[in-house]
């Protein structure tokens, strides 16, 4: 059965309660606010679109060393394939905490579900062909617990490619100002709480 | 014509070691750059001169859009980047200064060598480079310019003034320098 992007939402959230974590334009956030909540750990990027692998880097640069755990980033494939030139970047620069969560649902289902080229792009390899420590993918819900449990413990920077389908789940819009939102999220990484317990 | 050759060789030397001594100034633990042969010596500083050193990390972004997202992060994560890269690049980055550091009000400094005035070889990077100024006042981005209006020696302090500008602002700004003639 196909993995749905809500119920992969959900998995991550549990996945890495206490992480940092970016998550990806249009409907990732949304649902990810639908099934979690606004959780302090989270950092949404409201239409940066190509740019969440980007934060996510710069992030997890800055904090090796100074903070244990990993920097997640939740991106989608039509948002990775606009700024494509990150997987080189972060594979020249190796940062161990990365992981990047991707969402492959083959379309910008956020304008309506245009094909993007991802399809016939092997995301994988190219991440592997970059340097990156380890990249897979993930088509089952067996394979999605293996991987996140992979990527909570492995030397990154990880690449973990999840085939979602296209079915979505009903949100409100996400009007947050996304000053607050950074606010939010600084005052969080300079005292972190952790858990499902805080929110 | 060598005459003017050496001079410009001179003002090329002396402003690059201004904006070295100022980006030196911010003390910065990451330096983004993006490649020009104008930027040439200032990038030797910090890739392979004394620059170069523990505790910094100097990298190579593919473009500059990437490079403001990384800084972000870097910057949210309480370090002190600094991008450096050409003027021609301006028009790479106005969609992600606009929805990243302008919108989230996050500091960002970046010091960015002009092209396409006085003293310029190249017959079209002009095209580009003569309206950063338009672009960036248009986008709201907010800039300071470095030229032979200002003594040299008055360039490492303008460079660090305009990075605290960024932080007591909470937004991008960017020193243009002219490392050529004008
Ligand atoms: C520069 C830019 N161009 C276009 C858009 C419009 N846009 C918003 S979300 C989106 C789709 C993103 O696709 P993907 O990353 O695959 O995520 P999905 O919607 O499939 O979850 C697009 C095209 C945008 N936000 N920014
Ligand atoms: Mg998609």
């Amino acid at each position: 059965m196909t993995l749905t992007r809500a119920g992969v939402l959900r998995r991550i959230d549990a996945a890495f309660p206490a992480d940092p974590v970016v998550l990806t334009l249009g409907g990732t956030a949304r649902e990810m606010v639908a099934v979690a909540g606004r959780r302090p750990n989270h950092l949404v990027n409201l239409d940066a679109m190509g740019q969440t692998v980007g934060v996510a880097l710069g992030l997890a640069l800055g904090l090796r060393g100074t903070r244990g755990g990993r920097v997640v980033a939740v991106e989608g494939d039509g948002s990775l394939l606009m700024g494509l030139s990150v997987l080189s970047t972060a594979g020249h620069l190796k940062p161990d905490n990365l992981v990047v969560l991707l969402l492959d649902n083959g379309v910008y289902l956020a304008t309506g579900g245009q094909p993007t080229a991802a399809a016939g792009a092997d995301l994988v390899a190219m991440a592997l062909a970059c340097g990156w420590a380890g990249a897979r993918e993930v088509r089952t819900g067996e394979e999605l617990t293996a991987a996140l449990d992979w990527a909570r413990e492995a030397a990154g920077p990880l690449l973990v490619r999840v085939f979602v389908g296209t079915e979505q789940i009903r949100t409100d819009y996400l009007l947050a100002d996304p000053a607050i939102l950074a606010e939010d999220f600084r005052r969080w990484l300079r005292a972190p709480t952790g858990g499902p317990a805080d929110v | 014509m060598a005459d003017e050759a050496e001079r410009l060789a001179a003002i090329h030397t002396a402003r690059s070691r201004a904006v070295i001594e100022g980006i030196e100034s911010i003390d910065p633990d990451f330096v983004l750059h993006l490649a020009s042969s104008t930027l040439g010596a200032v990038l030797a500083h910090f890739l392979a001169g004394p620059g170069a050193r523990a505790g910094r990390t100097v990298f190579a972004m593919p473009r500059e859009e990437e490079g403001v997202a990384v800084t972000c992060g870097l910057e949210l994560a309480g370090r002190r980047p600094v991008m450096v890269f050409q003027d021609n690049g301006v028009g790479n980055l106005l969609t992600v200064l606009l929805t990243l550091p302008q919108a989230y009000h996050v500091p960002l400094y970046g010091v960015v060598a002009r092209r396409g005035g006085l003293g310029e070889y190249n017959s079209m990077i002009h095209t580009v480079s003569e309206r950063v100024e338009a672009i960036l006042d248009a986008a709201g981005v907010r800039w300071f310019q470095l030229d032979a209006r200002t003594p040299v020696e008055a360039w490492a302090p303008e460079i660090k003034r305009a990075w605290t500008y960024s932080r007591t602002t909470h937004r991008p700004v960017f020193t243009l320098v002219n490392l050529m003639g004008g």
